[in-house]
């Protein structure tokens, strides 16, 4: 099956199976759409659940692009494009005209468009209207996605910058919990509040899209300001070169954390670690990813238990433990050599066993991954609330490390298989393989659900009174993980000059 | 004794034959000039002998040993500055040349005297830029100190001259006179054929693909009786000459 899908009439049958799949998704996603306008006149609260629908999409949109990295992926950069007879504005409305063609941002166009035209099936609003107010929303929330990433990353590149990252990732996490029970306690402030989101793109789509009198014409004028200044932004932040943190001479360390820590093991292929680890720490978004990755979890672990009941909390920890050992290293881990670049060359130029080149760079993977387990293990004996239970600290531990060498393993298979060729400076974007996005997304989810499922399924599977059943996890994860590093070496010398090809782009 | 050694070495991507049944010895000590046209397979040959590429058949012994029986032992004799060069952007570059030391095996306070000598003789010193924003002939020092920093024996060096200011090349030309001087050997390929002609003792001449047309002395050019005045006009001979006539240029 394989080698016929390597076959030119595999590969368009491939594609043919893709295109289809991608128009189904499409189809489902604008009934669905299309149902909840329906639900909405329904419900004789059109403009309120449209108004919901549309912020909620928006929002959604503009957190999956910039923390997946999905739909931000400029195909050409300006200094790319700079080499044709283009002028800047040509250059830049190229790069943006090709970056808005994305399924991704297709997806939410299909939902918002699908409730537009649910909404004038059943008497309310113009089709025409409501498609070129769906159309103006989408262009204002792929400019506000990509306003808010080249922000962040402009931020990441000054001194303080992931400092102040932090705060903001902290106060999105966890503002919404904190302000639930303000919200609770003064009903007033919600009128107040939403009074001012009349002001934003969803909201004025949704009168646009609703209403027939001026309100309609309000909704347009809003979407066509937001719009216009967001690419006046965006044309200024893109023209502010980026700035680089260290400006001054660099003191020439020869011992630094990297190398000390590299040397714990051994001699032989200690500096190859070190290496590796300098090389996951030099980047920005394994940076960034480690500093938003446990909020995040936190806010994910605390909202998920408030659906699961007593025990929740413990639940949740169990599937966001796994999640925190990989998923700050996990572009990299996944995609070990796709960031090297020509420097490949060199791993294969140096006097180590084919071996040692795949086994330097997961270690470091997993050794980051394993410095994550005693933090989140202490934040979970400082703030979990209860007397502390020993077998829970065992089942968190236990399941934090089964993810741990789990998902390392698989990155060295991913690494191997289906690598791709990606930039180590881009902060944003999405540009693992279909592999990669496989196992880093389905790892989160995975970690996500299963424990949520097995606590509807089989309780006793994730309570701490049969704590002993988790004990051989880790233990099959690590027996995986060794496996599979035995198995890599003869693999990586047998597909060396395959990956060589790939990683310098000539394949 | 022969430091590099090829027999009826193949190298094929699918059908297309990059190396055919190339045979080639370098002895020890000699500054050795591979030429050939764009395309001609040079690179290839060069991963081949280097341990990057696995030949498709044919032997290859570098220093009397074969890679298929110990390819660390090898690489840990051998130097090499790829075309590509192979510099890891994000380092500065006193940490790449120190982790390239630490990998041959040399010990602290030789990988930074080492890295400091070389840093220093190469201009290399300011500390402010990683490798990524250095020039392309500033990376091109930093590939070729970091092919000579373990003190090879066999110094593989892909174009190693282009983008370096001629002080520079004035430099490294010094080295490796005094490199082969000391019984060591160095391979180059270059398209600067003044240059060869000036350092190397010896040159070899492929055409595509990756077939040896002539090997000799560089005082003795010579190809089927006749005799030539320079490298240039050989190679030309050999590799024939082109011309196209582009009116609209």
């Amino acid at each position: 099956m394989w080698a016929k899908t390597r076959s030119r009439n595999g590969r368009i049958a491939l594609f043919m199976v893709g295109y289809l799949l991608v128009v189904l998704l499409i189809a489902l996603l604008a009934a669905g759409g299309l149902a909840a306008g329906i639900v909405a006149i329904h419900a004789g609260q059109a403009e309120r659940i449209v108004q919901t629908v549309l912020f909620a999409l928006f929002l959604q949109a503009v957190f999956a692009s910039n923390i997946m990295g999905f739909g931000l992926n400029a195909i050409f950069s300006d200094t790319e494009l700079r080499r044709y007879p283009l002028a800047a504005l040509d250059r830049r409305l190229a790069r943006h005209l090709i970056g808005i063609v994305d399924p991704f941002w297709f997806f939410f166009l299909a939902l918002e468009f699908g409730l537009a035209a649910g909404i004038s099936v059943m008497g309310v609003g113009s089709f025409w209207r409501g498609t070129i107010a769906v159309l103006l929303l989408f262009i204002s929330n792929y400019l506000f996605a990509n306003v808010v990433a080249l922000f962040v990353d402009r931020l990441m590149q000054r001194k303080g910058g992931p400092a102040i990252m932090l705060a903001v990732i902290l106060a999105l996490s966890l503002g919404p919990s904190l302000l639930a029970p303000v919200l609770k306690n003064n009903p007033a402030i919600l009128p107040a509040v939403v009074a001012r989101l009349q002001y934003t793109p969803p909201f004025g789509a949704a009168a646009a899209i609703v209403h027939y009198d001026m309100t309609a014409v309000y909704g347009f004028v809003t979407m066509a300001v937001w719009i216009v200044g967001l690419a006046l932004l965006l044309i200024v932040l893109e023209k502010r070169a980026p700035q680089r943190q260290a400006a001054a001479s660099v003191e020439m360390s020869w011992q630094s954390i990297f190398d000390r820590a590299g040397g714990l093991f051994g001699p032989r292929i200690g500096p190859f670690v070190g290496h590796w680890l300098r090389f996951y720490l030099r980047n920005t978004r394994t940076r960034l990813m480690a500093l938003i990755s446990l909020p995040i979890l936190t806010f994910i672990t605390v909202r998920t238990s408030e659906r699961l009941g007593p025990h929740g909390l413990f639940v949740a920890a169990l599937g966001t433990f796994p999640m925190a050992t990989f998923m700050w290293t996990s572009r990299i881990a996944v995609n070990q050599f796709g960031y090297v670049g020509g420097a490949f060359r060199r791993y294969l130029l140096l006097p180590i066993e084919p071996v040692d080149i795949i086994r330097a760079a997961s270690y470091a993977s997993v050794a980051l991954g394993a410095l994550v387990l005693p933090i989140v293990l202490l934040a979970w004996i400082a703030f979990a609330p209860g007397p502390i239970d020993a077998r829970m600290l065992v089942m968190l531990a236990c399941s934090g490390i089964t993810g741990l060498f789990a998902f390392n393993a698989l990155g060295i298979w991913i690494t191997l298989f289906n690598p791709r060729r990606g930039k180590y400076n881009s902060s944003f974007g999405n540009d693992l393989s279909l592999g990669g996005n496989i196992v880093v997304i389905g790892g989160v989810l995975s970690a996500f659900f299963l424990p949520t499922v097995l606590y509807r399924a089989w309780p006793d599977a994730v309570s701490p009174d049969f704590w002993r059943m988790i004990l051989p996890l880790p233990l099959f994860a690590a027996a995986f993980y060794i496996g599979s590093l035995k198995a890599a070496g003869p693999i990586f010398t047998a597909r060396r000059e395959q990956l060589l090809a790939m990683v310098e782009g000539k394949a | 004794m022969d430091a590099i050694r090829l027999t009826n070495v193949v190298k094929k991507y699918g059908p297309v034959v990059a190396v055919e049944k190339l045979s080639l010895s370098v002895r020890a000590g000699t500054m050795f000039g591979f030429l050939g046209p764009n395309g001609s397979g040079k690179s290839t040959t060069i991963g081949c002998m280097t341990g990057l590429l696995d030949p498709s058949s044919g032997q290859i012994e570098i220093l009397g040993q074969r890679f298929d029986a110990d390819s660390a032992a090898i690489k840990r004799r051998i130097g090499v500055m790829p075309e590509t060069l192979g510099l890891f952007e994000p380092l500065y570059a006193h940490e790449f040349l120190a982790f390239v030391a630490r990998m041959f095996g040399l010990d602290e306070t030789t990988t930074r005297r080492r890295v400091t000598e070389l840093l220093e003789a190469l201009e290399l010193t300011d500390t402010s830029k990683t490798l990524s924003e250095y020039s392309t002939g500033m990376r091109k020092r930093v590939a070729f100190a970091a092919a000579v920093i373990h003190s090879p024996e066999v110094l593989f060096l892909d174009e190693p001259f282009e983008s370096i200011d001629p002080a520079g090349v004035s430099l490294m030309k010094q080295w490796l006179r005094r490199f082969t001087d000391q019984g060591r050997t160095v391979f180059i390929t270059s398209h600067v054929l003044e240059t060869v002609e000036r350092i190397c003792t010896e040159v070899a001449i492929i055409t595509q693909p990756g077939k040896l047309v002539w090997q000799g002395d560089i005082n003795v050019l010579q190809h089927n009786g006749q005799e030539f005045d320079s490298l240039e006009s050989l190679f030309l001979h050999l590799t024939g000459e082109r011309s196209a006539d582009l009116n609209w240029l």
